[in-house]
């Protein structure tokens, strides 16, 4: 009887330890980090991995393929290792990125690399079912080692127009949607019944110019647009309340995506000065291409062309036809190919929190959309890229900036606010900037809780998809080694560290222990494994999925390994 | 729509009626008193000529010009409810009687500017139309034979197209705009003239007073432009009068396609399209094209069925 008792005060102070050890990583919510404590003691046991263990490689053997892995090895049963071709700063806020998801090695094997429709993870919620054209039904997982779900049941529903969500809302159908319109916010603020949760999206709407196409390969006609644009008058009349006229490509949310001078402010007679000065003191034609697609970025796609038409003839006397393109011809021509012969409306939101998302993308070696491109500009995005220390690549990051403002390959308009709306019954209800919402995190005092988003997910299995309405569906049930924290910084979710070598190119991260995935497979790092198998490697059985093309595995990691031609 | 239903029964009418030679002003003053008779016709006359009036002296009757944009120069919002002085609107606010659209421009400005190009585009495809269609249809008459049959089966394959569907290959092809747009509805309105013109040649061109013009030596120049056309054009004048409201109204659904005009052109259709998904929020903007649209059309349809009516002969007493 006295033995039990010492066992028992041993046990519990084990527990304590274990607790305090493990909760030290930190987690940035507060509701969160009670839960959680309580959670972890009861779930995560360290113990020795299993030396039988026979671990999965991926070896792209060599850097040759243009790509950025060089080799992702399962040292052992919790550690997996990531042999990079250069030095990646932004490896932790890629790897968090939910399309990186984790799913088992069997089952991914099971169902031959296209789990379409059963996703298995490891999530607060597992998939009960997905009602084609109607809903998908979450259940909650009660085994979960983070903060269990409140309500037993989440359902994610979908409705195209922005009017019909809020309807929905508004009838009590359910407790919160995405996007309302820009006109709606005053609408949903003077609702008592209602919530406005701003989501800090940071995103960027910006006139293109693909400088190949005269007049626009002459800086002074792109520089006299720039300082002719009346800005602060679009973002005043066409976007929503907490919009911001963009100073700087990059919102200034991003690290260094502020540094260097900020973007000219207007001045029409400098303007006509600089036109003059290249020869069309009378102004000329050109075309204004544009997709009639709803973004964060711009929410009234039509009548910012049509203001930056009048603004363009007001100020310069230009003539600008409006030309509207389908959306996917639009992004082919204009973006994909640079092709389009004029002024192009475009915006980009980020994916992952890093610079490099946003001017890489853009302004990078290699990209067309805005003609030859510059190399003033590219080779200091490529040193900064490859710039583990930070102290250094911030004065990069502000002179490219600068280069940026000095050769006017676009002008930056805008960074649309953005929103979600909840019933105000609703508790703990966020809008991350970031990744996805979580439902878990959502309470609204009942069973079951209904989020309507724009449109129904392409497929559940979101290695291979791209757009945010799959990516929203998937996150609820799949989680991947970081994750992003309602205000938007990294966290360790099913790694519970990942640590760098010096110059940033090795990354050792130590899987969490003890989770189980929805099916009962236990959670190791061959699952890890097989799931960037399945993503990265195109030669691998396991590399099918939904369409095949894996676009952001292939974006974010520069190209799949053994990829033909 | 001229459906080929509506095209058959001209053809019946035509060849039914007991088309005479009889011209001259005493037919048009009788008919002329005729439709003066009918309520609707005046009706419909009525709105035509204020709408034509309209768009001639539209920057006189315009408040602002159509593509201003009033941001800066006055303080509204885009999209704001219309607001008349006289009936109770805050008279230090300024007056915009149909409000102001996403653009912040005036839409009384526009609507009234609309006119100007719905109605030349009308009559611009009605004449097109008509001149290439009772040419082919009048030649096709004449000759007879084989040019015939080749003239009226390409016709016919025309008519077989819903012709909102033909119009939108057509400008698919061409490239949208209005001028497209406007050759587009002319080729898929001629078959409905070629085929009217067609039956009346075929019935006039045995009459006596034809056959006497061939026995006294006269060509077959002469015989068709001056003998068979003439006395062919009345069912003609009807079908173009209500052949300008279905061009109305198929630039209008072309625009509303983004296929007709392009912004920031104030055309009726493209601000309707413009709009639409600002119903429950800014009904004023979807409303005021869509009743022009309305007005016009039954404008045009009235005043030709006044017209059909009054140049009717099977209806003289």
């Amino acid at each position: 009887m006295k033995q039990r008792h010492i066992w028992f005060v041993l046990l519990l102070a084990l527990a304590l330890v274990a607790a305090a050890c493990s909760n030290s990583g930190g987690d940035t919510t507060t509701t969160q980090a009670t839960t959680t404590t309580v959670q972890e003691t009861t779930t995560t046991t360290t113990r020795a991995p299993d030396p039988d263990f026979v671990g999965r490689v991926i070896d792209a053997g060599g850097c040759d393929y243009g790509g950025r892995v060089e080799k992702i090895t399962a040292v052992d049963e919790f550690t997996v290792e990531f042999d990079l071709c250069g030095p990646h700063p932004a490896f932790l806020a890629q790897i968090a990125f939910s399309v990186f998801g984790i799913q088992p090695e069997e089952h991914l094997e099971a169902t031959g690399g296209a789990p379409i429709g059963d996703p298995v993870g490891t999530g607060p919620y597992s998939l009960k079912e997905w009602v084609r054209g109607d809903s998908v039904v979450f259940e909650r997982n009660d085994a979960y080692y983070g903060q269990v779900a409140p309500h037993q049941t989440a359902v994610l529903k979908w409705a195209t127009e922005s009017a019909g969500r809020l309807l929905e809302l508004q009838s009590g159908a359910a407790d919160g949607m995405t996007f309302p319109g820009p006109e709606d916010f005053a609408v949903i603020e003077a609702d008592p019944n209602l919530v406005l949760l701003n989501k800090p999206e940071p995103n960027i709407f910006y006139m293109g110019f693909t400088d190949i196409f005269p007049p626009f390969d002459d800086v002074r006609v792109r520089k006299a647009i720039a300082l002719a644009m009346d800005r602060q008058r679009i973002i005043d009349t066409f976007y929503p309340p907490g919009s911001e006229v963009a100073s700087h490509f990059t919102p200034c949310s991003v690290q260094f995506g502020c540094e260097g001078d900020s973007w000219y402010d207007q001045d029409v007679e400098a303007a006509k000065a600089l036109l003059a000065e290249a020869g069309l003191a009378d102004g000329f034609s050109t075309k204004i291409f544009y997709r009639d697609v709803t973004r964060g970025y711009l929410p009234t796609p039509g009548n910012v062309a049509a203001d930056i038409q009048a603004q363009l003839k007001e100020t310069l006397n230009i003539d600008a036809e409006i030309v509207q393109m389908e959306s996917g011809e639009f992004i082919q021509q204009c973006s994909s190919a640079g092709q389009c012969d004029g002024i192009h409306l475009l915006g980009w939101t980020g994916d992952y929190p890093h610079i490099t998302n946003f001017l890489d993308f853009h302004f990078g070696d290699g990209v067309v959309q805005f003609g030859n491109g510059h190399p003033e500009i590219y080779d200091l995005l490529t040193e900064a890229s490859q710039t583990p220390d930070s102290a250094v690549a911030g004065p990069l990051y502000e002179q490219a900036n600068n280069a940026i403002k000095e050769l006017v390959p676009m002008v930056p308009i805008a960074h649309g606010a953005t929103a979600f709306a909840t019933t105000s019954n609703v508790e703990g209800a966020y809008a991350p900037p970031w990744g996805q919402v979580l439902f878990n995190l959502w309470d609204n005092g009942t069973d079951t809780l209904v989020f309507v988003q724009g449109n129904e997910p392409i497929s559940l299995y979101c290695a291979d998809e791209s757009d945010g309405e799959s990516l929203r569906a998937c996150a609820q049930v799949v989680e991947a080694l970081y994750s992003y924290t309602p205000s938007g910084d990294v966290q360790p979710q099913l790694a519970t560290e990942c640590v760098p070598n010096d110059d940033l190119s090795v990354w050792t991260c130590t899987l969490r222990q003890g989770v189980v995935f929805h099916d009962g497979s236990t959670f190791d790092a061959n699952d890890v494994l097989a799931s960037f198998e399945a993503g990265l490697v195109a030669s691998s059985p396991l590399h099918t999925g939904n369409s095949g093309t894996f676009d952001y595995y292939s974006y974010l990691w520069n190209g799949l390994i053994d990829a033909e031609g | 729509m001229t459906s080929r239903k509506t095209v058959e029964a001209f053809e019946v009418a035509a060849t039914e009626a007991n088309l005479l030679e009889s011209g001259g002003a005493g037919q048009w003053g009788l008919t002329f008193r005729r439709f003066m008779g009918r309520t609707s016709g005046v009706i419909g006359l009525s709105i035509v000529t204020l709408l034509v009036l309209m768009a001639i002296f539209a920057p006189v009757i315009a408040p602002y010009g159509p593509d201003q944009v009033l941001i800066g120069k006055e303080d509204v919002r885009p999209r704001e409810k219309p607001c008349v002085h006289i009936l109770g609107c805050d008279p230090e606010k300024p007056q915009h009687i149909m409000g102001t659209d996403g653009n912040v421009r005036d839409e009384f400005s526009r609507i009234i500017h609309g006119a100007r190009v719905s109605l030349t585009l009308g009559f611009f495809t009605v004449t097109l139309a008509l001149l290439v269609g009772s040419t082919l249809g009048a030649l096709a008459g004449y000759i007879g034979g084989w040019f015939d049959n080749v003239i009226m089966r390409v016709m016919d394959v025309i008519l077989g197209f819903p012709s909102l569907l033909l119009a939108i290959a057509i400008v698919a092809v061409l490239g949208p705009g209005l001028e497209n747009a406007l050759i587009a509805i002319a080729i898929v309105s001629i078959p409905a003239y070629a085929r009217v013109m067609r039956a009346q040649v075929l019935s006039i061109r045995e009459t006596d007073f034809v056959s006497a013009s061939r026995a006294l030596g006269a060509n077959a120049r002469q015989i068709l432009l001056r003998r068979v056309v003439p006395n062919a054009m009345t069912p003609l004048v009807v079908l173009a009068t209500l052949g300008v409201a279905t061009a109305i109204l198929e630039a209008a659904g072309l625009s509303f396609l983004g296929l007709g005009a392009q912004p920031p052109t104030a055309e009726w259709g493209t601000m309707l399209a413009s709009e639409r998904n600002n119903l429950f929020t800014s009904p004023h903007l979807v409303f005021f094209p869509g009743f022009a649209i309305m007005i016009t059309v039954l404008g045009f349809n009235l005043m030709g069925d006044g017209l059909r009516d009054a140049l009717d002969p099977s209806l003289n007493r």
